[in-house]
């Protein structure tokens, strides 16, 4: 059975293709259209999976959306209704917006690909995020907790999953927080107070919460109410979100938090301005902390079970799932590599395939490499066109080779085989670099990322060494897995791991194991060798305000463009050396 | 580099420009509306940068290549001049601007009004938008340049980038002279045409979006507020909190609500 999974209309699209109850590719559109987030129908990426499968779409069993178009728009337009007259502004942008392309879904999948309306189906926006949790994790009955911004009315779900030994599957949401009193938007809120974009600029603002101090937690709790059942409402008078698409919060938000951040003006940690604004990040990020720490704790208690699946935007913030992990009683906690909506795709489609036709359960391979594959030839062919020397070798000689230059102090781009699918790269396509040294960490901020000072950097690790460099609690491995937990860097180790050691003494680390990406491993292992630490700093392979690099050529304009000392995609490695581009516009000129 | 600073100087502005230079004076004139254009200046330049980023992972040819990716480093440079100046100048400023009327059809930044879709253009098509793009930014620029000459540092970054923007404005005619010798006039005259059009494009675009937005606020004050009541009254009877979700909507697939 051939089922094609889409998200699409609110950020981040994608596609994803299931067969046979397996996945076989899935990646978002924006790593080929080339705009971040891109949240526009994902033909590309539909086009890309269904050639990679050398599938026609009209041998599709079905194609299944991510949400019911029709119940999000009865919610924009009650909340139209709710915040009359205040809405007059937004409700045009908002009915163009939704009756102009959002509501006819079914027609719009329709006319791309052909298929017949009855093989179009729709999962709820909660329903696809907690099917992506659960049904690509290994675990057999677990609790689901989804939560991010908002779906079509939920914006906060609990459940349960469960494998039978006959092969069925269930899902089951038991209850729901519906819009606008939502965690997500909560969060959102503070991204753009504090000048970043919200959908996007949140990992800032969790980066910026370690140099703060929660000193206005009990100011956010004016916002956040808890309610006697365990869930939670915010106070709307300190939001806009739900009345206009122009301002997340309202004058009443900024007479208790202050004057917001001007997006042109960075942040100067040194003045007390700057500082406002870190504790208003550590403040935000505690209390969602705390509440969901509280969330999953009841739902531990009512489910008994071991295994909690996250899923959804929130799943992202690395620090809440370490806390949740550690404080909730749940032994282990999965999170996706892509738990956002970009995912969406894939658990839409798992959850056509297990629930809706009743296919038998199989085992998801647990790796997040579904996207397009990389060549080192191609690289070879660039290279050679512009003059650039380069080394075709064996995979051993390449990477001590490659050991080596990290060890020099060297900045390697690296790109192997197929593409990540979610916002981390988790060794496909990264920039790694030693992860000793704060200089290094500035040089990266500097002159490769061009990203402020406060983001951390996240270091890659062999898992069966993990705990002797990091503080992980039980379970925190495999969520260290996708990069998806925040945790202490044993204090013995920080003065050797600076540049991926964040202020507050924690980082984000992958915990690789051998069989998801080797020849990481092997370069981890080769590494080890020179430096006596089997760490390296893993960030991903892009510059500041564009998608990871997909295709060899990607990587190639990225690595001439930045910092980037050495390039590795597959068996081919170049270095740099004199700028071409500066000789190139001399000879023009 | 002797080359660009003969180009730069004997470089003149169109008539139109020249004709428009007191509005863009009036423009430029409010310190509030300066700081807010320059920092939009700065986004526009990198989204332009960004495009030709993009045409230079697509091209298949070598020499082009290096040259849009020499483009679009100097495009994300010139976002970062205008960035700086913005927000040295917005230190500057007694209180924060507010948005408010900027004046961007009067005085448009690097590319301006005009919409790039690289994916769908050949290079012949890309070279003879980016040179016309390039030649009418210039254009542009310098009217900007002379008004702004009591502003010494802003001044100077108009100065600065339309050194590039003239040897954009250069390369892209020699390489599209060199891809189509034989046609690469009839592809700067199908440009011009293109840009007229999209031009028209755009007002119909705009008019046809006032109309609507106007309909559907007539809609908005006229038709709901029967339903606002009905609205407003269940939200009331909606209690915060868990909302139980029935077994029938974890199953079926089918229905769009």
């Amino acid at each position: 059975m051939k089922i094609l999974g889409i998200s699409a209309h609110y950020h981040d699209s994608a596609a994803a293709l299931v067969i046979d109850g397996l996945p076989v590719c899935a990646v978002q559109e924006e790593r080929f259209t080339r705009h971040k987030n891109d949240a526009a129908f994902p033909l590309l990426a539909i086009e890309w999976c269904l050639k990679n499968a050398s599938v026609e779409p009209e041998s599709l069993d079905a194609v299944v959306f991510y949400e019911r178009p029709m119940l999000k728009f009865d919610r924009i337009l009650t909340c139209a209704l709710r915040a009359f007259p205040h809405s007059w502004r937004a409700f045009p942008a908002a009915m163009k917006n939704s009756l102009g392309e959002k509501v006819w879904v079914r027609g719009i999948i329709s006319s791309h690909l052909g298929v017949p309306g009855r093989k179009i189906l729709f999962t709820e926006h909660h329903q696809a995020h907690a099917a992506t949790a659960f049904l690509t994790a290994p675990t057999r009955h677990a609790a689901i907790l989804t939560t991010d911004g908002v779906g079509e009315w939920a914006t906060l779900s609990v459940g349960e999953g469960e494998r039978f030994q006959n092969g069925a599957t269930k899902i089951t949401l038991l209850r729901e927080i519906k819009f606008p009193h939502s965690l997500g938007m909560l969060y959102s809120t503070f991204t753009a107070y504090l000048g970043f974009p919200v959908n996007e600029g949140e990992y800032k603002v969790m980066g910026l919460a370690g140099y703060g101090r929660p000193t206005m937690v009990d100011k956010v709790r004016k916002l956040i109410h808890r309610t006697p059942d365990g869930a939670f409402k915010l106070d709307l008078s300190y939001f806009d979100f739900h009345t206009t698409a122009e301002s997340s919060y309202s004058s009443r938000f900024v007479e208790l938090f202050g004057p917001p951040r001007n997006l042109y003006e960075p942040i100067d940690l040194e003045t007390s301005e700057g500082q406002r604004f870190a504790d208003c990040a550590a403040s935000v990020q505690r209390v969602l902390e705390d509440t969901l720490v509280d969330i999953t704790r009841a739902l531990h208690k009512e489910t008994g079970l071991p295994d909690l699946c996250l899923g959804g935007g929130v799943a992202l913030n690395g620090l809440a799932n370490a806390r949740i992990l550690a404080e909730s009683g749940f032994e282990r906690a999965f999170v996706p590599p892509a738990p956002g909506d970009a995912g969406c795709a894939l658990g839409a489609a798992l959850c056509a395939d297990r629930i809706h036709f009743g296919n038998p359960d199989r085992e998801v391979p647990d790796h997040p490499f579904w996207g397009p594959s990389v060549d080192g030839s191609e690289l070879a062919r660039l290279a050679g066109e512009d003059g650039y020397a380069f080394d075709e070798c064996e995979d051993d000689a390449l990477i001590e080779q490659t050991a080596d230059d990290l060890a020099e102090g060297r900045i390697v781009g690296w790109m192997d085989g197929a593409l990540e699918f979610g916002p981390r790269a988790l060794g496909h396509r990264s920039i790694l670099a030693a992860p000793h040294s704060a200089a290094m960490r500035d040089r990266l901020n500097r002159e490769i990322k061009y990203r402020e000072e406060f983001r951390p950097f996240a270091p890659v690790v062999p898992i069966e060494v993990a705990d002797r460099y990091f503080e992980l609690p039980p379970g925190g491995r495999r969520l260290a897995r996708f990069m998806s937990g925040v945790f202490p860097v044993r204090p013995e180790w920080r003065s050797r791991l600076e540049a991926i050691t964040h202020v507050d003494g924690t980082t984000r680390l992958q915990a690789l194991e051998r069989a998801t990406a080797p020849r990481l491993y092997d370069l981890l292992q080769a590494y080890e060798r020179r430096s006596g630490i089997p760490v390296l700093l893993n960030t991903s392979f892009n510059l500041a305000g564009e998608p990871i690099a997909s295709r060899v050529v990607e990587g190639y304009s990225t690595f001439l463009r930045s910092g980037i000392d050495v390039l590795v995609v597959g068996s081919t490695r170049i270095t740099k050396r004199e700028s071409l581009l500066t000789k190139t516009k001399e000879a023009v000129a | 580099m002797s080359v660009m600073h003969s180009s730069l100087a004997h470089f003149r502005p169109t008539g139109f420009d020249r004709m428009l230079a007191p509005i863009h004076r009036w423009v430029w004139r409010d310190s509030e509306r300066r700081v807010q254009k320059l920092l939009r200046f700065g986004q526009t330049e990198t989204d332009g940068g960004h495009d030709i980023l993009r045409a230079a992972e697509m091209t298949s040819d070598p020499l082009l290549r290096r040259l849009y990716l020499k483009h679009a480093i100097d495009e994300y440079r010139h976002g970062e001049l205008f960035r700086r100046r913005g927000t040295a100048l917005l230190h500057t400023l007694p209180s924060k601007p507010e948005p408010a009327f900027q004046a961007d059809w009067l005085a448009p930044g690097g590319h301006g009004l005009d919409d790039l879709h690289v994916e769908d253009e050949s290079d012949n098509d890309l070279l003879a938008f980016l040179h016309l793009s390039e030649k009418a930014a210039a254009s542009r620029f310098t009217v900007y340049r002379d008004v702004l000459r009591n502003d010494g540092p802003t001044c100077a970054v108009f100065e600065e980038i339309l050194h590039d923007e003239v040897f954009h404005m250069s390369y892209t005619l020699t390489q599209l002279a060199r891809v189509s010798p034989q046609h690469h006039r009839r592809h700067l005259w199908r440009a011009r045409l293109g840009r007229l059009w999209k031009g028209y494009l755009r007002i119909a675009t705009v008019l046809a979006g006032a109309m609507g937005t106007l309909f559907l606020i007539v809609q908005y004050f006229i038709l709901l507020p029967p339903f606002v009541l009905l609205a407003k009254r269940a939200a009331r009877r909606e209690q915060p909190g868990w909302t139980p979700i029935s077994a029938d909507r974890n199953g079926s697939l089918d229905r769009q609500y």
